[in-house]
């Protein structure tokens, strides 16, 4: 009896040994974060300084939640089918959750049910969808940007003056909401609005449409640039014909010449939406989700008006020149 | 009471169990506990120290920077050229000449350091020198509108650092710095002043500090004098509802760690002084800190859960191996109970348990021989019993006595008839009496004198006889028909082959507490080896005849009541007689109310 107590704690110790390494394998099987999230952007190219800004934003908050975060697009904004093959290669792969940036309004629908009915949440980040599949949605909050432009155009404006919108592409969801904003504003006091000039995203053809339109109305009083390709060409077309100044733009989003033309009094003002943030609640959004947390169907992450005189200012500088 | 009650259990082995369960629980318990906190608060403290020593790196490393850029511009303000280039004129080929001197000495600084983004100069005279000559500088006027000229010139000759900034000097050009400036004065008064302008790249210290990795989600910030923010990982959201810093608490703060909490989550607060108005912060999350908390609390409860579970079955099993025996012992001893005695325990362990057994063993092994020994005797008295009996009267000894009478009765001799019938009345009598049980000595002597008459009656002229027993002895207790068979073997052995007319006789004698009666004749005895052989058993019953089994039955009797220590004794010598003595206890006063029936 005295050896098989022996032979029985050597056993037991050896049991204890073994099942501490299995429970704690398994506790690090239990515990470990389900896969990482996926963060995919209308484009990943270098010269998007926006989506750039909006990773900025998606790996701070990715860092501060202690989750990962992986970044996959199509390297152009115009290639949907690009973004819909890279989303459909990635529901097998199950990943934590997907903050997508839907490239197309409609044709991202599809893609976006098969990502629900696997199960996966999925957050839509700056640009929504037409059908309501998502999660959430963290954005701009596009008619009260609309609301803002036509605000700074109204700040310094001629009364009764006549007032014409470059918008982008016509039947995109963004370019609508603005413009209904603007329109909605614009209504309410006694400025005429003209019909839209569609850019198709084009500085060049914004360029040339507001170009003819100045031509052709030498009293216009101001423009609303409703992307940062038409603010661009409309600035470019008033520069070129000394209507700096006379003519009232106010602008969208910001980049290295839109901030020129601000400085140059090209462009009177600004409405800069805020990328990082877009990118920093998606994720938290996404979290949340993943954790079972009840969220908002839809956030706004806000937009600011940034004229010459508060284009320094401690906050606005980080709007404006976001880092890297 | 209810408890006490509830925690009397009615086996050992749950005791044991229970207690050593309970012990294990407790010490487990503590252990662990003690463990998790003791170990989760040195990884607490020890990342703390970390914390603050990268804090002091990134400290050194920012000091030396700003440092570095001090001394340039003191290095290009020592430059005579400069001071004197304050002092000429305007315009002339000398000022020209300085300036672009100056200028290729700026470039070649800018140009030997990757952290320097730009060196200007920017005289109040409307003087501009840039290390990049070529570059489309924008106007004075909006040169010297700009935060680092007017702040250099607030600060006297002090060197001014900017926050971080957007550096606006060249035209469509935007680079994050930050932005150190000093006023130069010309010699002598009124003469034109100029502000240098070193700027650093932000990079610089984005790239210090984004290293800098403290836990999982710890980071590093930098907040200058003012409370403006210099570097934060998350400028962009910061002041605003998602993410704050307690800006004021850092600024009050000395060089130490400061406990704050941000939405519902604890942080602490590494923070540093440079020499210059910044504080560096090192911020780390109290979940972060205490390593993996979670992870921790989790081995130490697993460790903790396995142990316990472990020693529960080795107490189970250790308690069950104890009790075993006991339990075993426990069923037989049941056995025991029900009347079993033909068991044995067989625990062979040397321990308490193993002795108790084998105590148990012999104790049942005694029970079982006294037993035995009980219904052996039992069985001897049942026998010797009926024997005394049987010898009582004998049915030649009543055809021969009443032949006696008849023939008495025929020779017309009727005292005697009655005398004998009376006497031969009173034997029967005796001998309707209880079977065993002890009576006076009285009474005995009185059945023994009837026997005697009839015998002396029948046997005539061949003995007479006496008893001599001392009145104050005859209430002495003693078991019944003991003399008879002593007589009948005088009679029949000694003096019916005697010649002459012998003689009987009884005397009684008290030694100490020992009565000892003795039946004396003097017939004709027998010799030392027949004498002995009456009284041993192993002789058997067929070796001796007649009144010798009375004789053995007698003294079996009186050793079976009485004890070893008594019983009869011969003394015999051949043609002299024989003595037979009677040891029994001496006892006084002793009730005889059934006896006596």
């Amino acid at each position: 009896m005295k050896r098989s107590g022996w032979i029985a704690l050597v056993l037991c110790a050896l049991a204890l040994a073994a099942g501490g390494e299995l429970a704690h394998w398994a506790s690090r099987a239990l515990f470990a974060r389900s896969g990482p999230i996926l963060f995919v952007p209308k484009s990943v190219g270098p010269e998007m300084e926006f989506w750039q800004v909006v990773g900025q934003g998606v790996d701070a908050a990715a860092k501060e939640l202690g989750v990962e975060a992986r970044t996959e697009g199509a390297a152009s904004e115009t290639d949907v089918d690009g973004q819909i093959r890279l989303v459909e290669r990635a529901i097998p792969q199950k990943p934590r959750a997907i903050v997508l940036a839907a490239a197309d309004y409609e044709r991202l629908v599809p893609v976006a049910e098969r990502i629900r009915k696997a199960g996966i949440p999925l957050v839509l980040v700056d640009s929504g969808l037409k059908a309501d599949v998502a999660d959430s949605f963290v954005g701009t909050d596009n008619e009260a940007a609309g609301r803002q432009v036509a605000e700074a155009l109204l700040a310094d404006l001629p009364p009764a003056g006549t007032v014409a919108i470059v918008s982008f592409v016509k039947g995109s969801s963004t370019a609508m909401e603005r413009e209904n904003g603007v329109r909605s504003r614009l209504g309410a006091s006694d400025v005429r609005v003209l019909g839209t000039l569609y850019s198709d995203g084009s500085p060049d053809k914004a360029y040339a449409l507001t170009k003819e339109l100045l031509q052709r109305m030498p009293d216009l009083a101001g423009i609303a640039g409703l992307n940062e390709p038409s603010t661009v060409g409309a600035a470019r077309a008033v520069q070129e014909l000394g209507a700096a100044g006379r003519v009232r733009l106010i602008g969208f989003d910001s980049s290295t010449e839109e901030i020129r033309y601000l400085e140059e009094g090209a462009i009177q003002a600004i409405v800069v939406q805020k990328p990082f943030n877009m990118g920093y609640l998606a994720i938290r959004t996404a979290v949340d989700i993943s954790n079972g947390r009840p969220v908002e169907k839809r956030i706004r992450t806000g937009s600011v008006v940034i004229d010459k005189r508060t284009m320094y200012s401690k906050e606005n500088q980080k709007l404006l020149f976001p880092f890297r | 009471m209810g408890v006490r009650r509830l925690f009397r259990f009615k086996s050992i082995h749950t005791n044991i169990a229970l207690a050593f369960s309970c012990l294990i629980l407790c010490t487990t318990l503590l252990l662990s506990y003690s463990s998790y906190r003791l170990s989760s608060r040195s990884v607490a403290r020890n990342s703390l120290d970390y914390t603050a020593q990268l804090i002091d790196q990134v400290n050194t490393n920012i000091r030396n920077y700003i440092d570095n850029m001090e001394s340039i511009s003191s290095l290009a303000l020592s430059n005579g050229d400069l001071q004197r280039f304050l002092s000429v004129p305007r315009g002339t080929p000398e000022a020209e000449a300085l300036s672009a001197r100056i200028a290729g000495f700026f470039h070649a600084l800018v140009a030997s350091r990757n952290d320097m983004a730009a060196l200007l100069f920017v005289g109040s005279n409307g003087t501009v020198i840039s290390d990049r000559p070529n570059a489309p500088l924008k106007d004075y006027s909006e040169l010297i509108g700009q935060d680092w000229y007017q702040s250099a010139r607030n600060a006297g000759g002090n060197v001014s650092v900017s926050s971080a900034r957007v550096q606006h000097l060249y035209k469509g050009e935007y680079r994050w710095v930050v932005s150190m400036s000093k006023m130069l004065r010309g010699p002598g008064y009124g003469a034109p002043t100029g502000v240098l302008l070193v700027d650093l790249n932000y990079n610089v210290i984005d790239d210090l500090c984004r290293q800098i990795s403290l836990g999982r989600r710890g980071y590093v910030f930098i907040v200058d004098s003012a409370g403006d923010l210099v570097y934060h990982p998350q400028q962009q959201i910061l002041n605003t509802e998602l993410k704050k810093e307690n800006i004021p608490l850092i600024l009050g703060s000395a060089d130490r760690s400061e406990k704050v909490a941000d939405s519902g989550e604890a942080k602490i607060y590494t923070i540093r002084s440079t020499g210059f108005g910044w504080k560096i912060v090192g911020v780390t999350y109290r979940a972060d800190l205490a390593g993996d908390r979670r992870n921790m609390q989790l081995s130490a409860a697993m460790w903790g859960g396995l142990c316990l579970l472990a020693a529960l079955g080795i107490s189970i099993w250790l308690s069950f191996t104890l009790t075993r025996p006991i339990k075993q012992l426990d069923i037989h001893m049941k056995q025991v109970e029900k009347g079993n005695f033909d068991i044995r325990v067989d625990i062979a362990s040397p321990n308490e348990i193993g002795k108790l057994a084998r105590t148990f063993n012999l104790m049942i092994g005694k029970i079982r021989e006294l037993m035995g020994q009980i219904v052996r005797e039992q069985e001897i008295k049942r026998v010797s019993e009926i024997k005394a009996l049987q010898a009582q009267i004998k049915p030649h000894f009543l055809y021969n006595t009443l032949d006696s009478i008849i023939w008495m009765a025929e020779t017309n001799k009727m005292r005697e008839v009655v005398e004998m019938t009376t006497a031969l009345s009173k034997l029967f009598r005796a001998s309707i009496g209880q079977g065993e049980g002890e009576v006076p000595l009285a009474v005995e002597l009185e059945h023994i004198d009837s026997y005697m008459k009839i015998q002396a009656m029948r046997y005539r002229n061949k003995f007479t006889y006496a008893i001599d027993v001392a009145p104050e002895l005859r209430g002495c207790p003693i078991l019944r028909f003991v003399l008879q068979p002593l007589v009948e073997n005088a009679i029949y052995h000694g003096l019916k082959n005697k010649a002459e007319t012998g003689h009987i006789r009884i005397a009684g004698r008290r030694t100490g507490s020992v009565l000892e009666l003795t039946v004396e004749d003097d017939g004709i005895g027998m010799d030392r080896a027949a004498a002995e052989a009456l009284l041993a058993p192993a002789a058997g019953d067929a070796a001796r005849t007649g009144s010798g089994v009375g004789v053995l039955n007698v003294h079996q009797r009186i050793r079976l009541l009485y004890g070893p220590s008594f019983g009869l004794a011969f003394d015999s010598e051949p043609e002299e007689g024989t003595t037979v003595t009677i040891r029994i206890p001496y006892a006084e006063h002793h009730a005889f109310a059934e006896s006596k029936s």
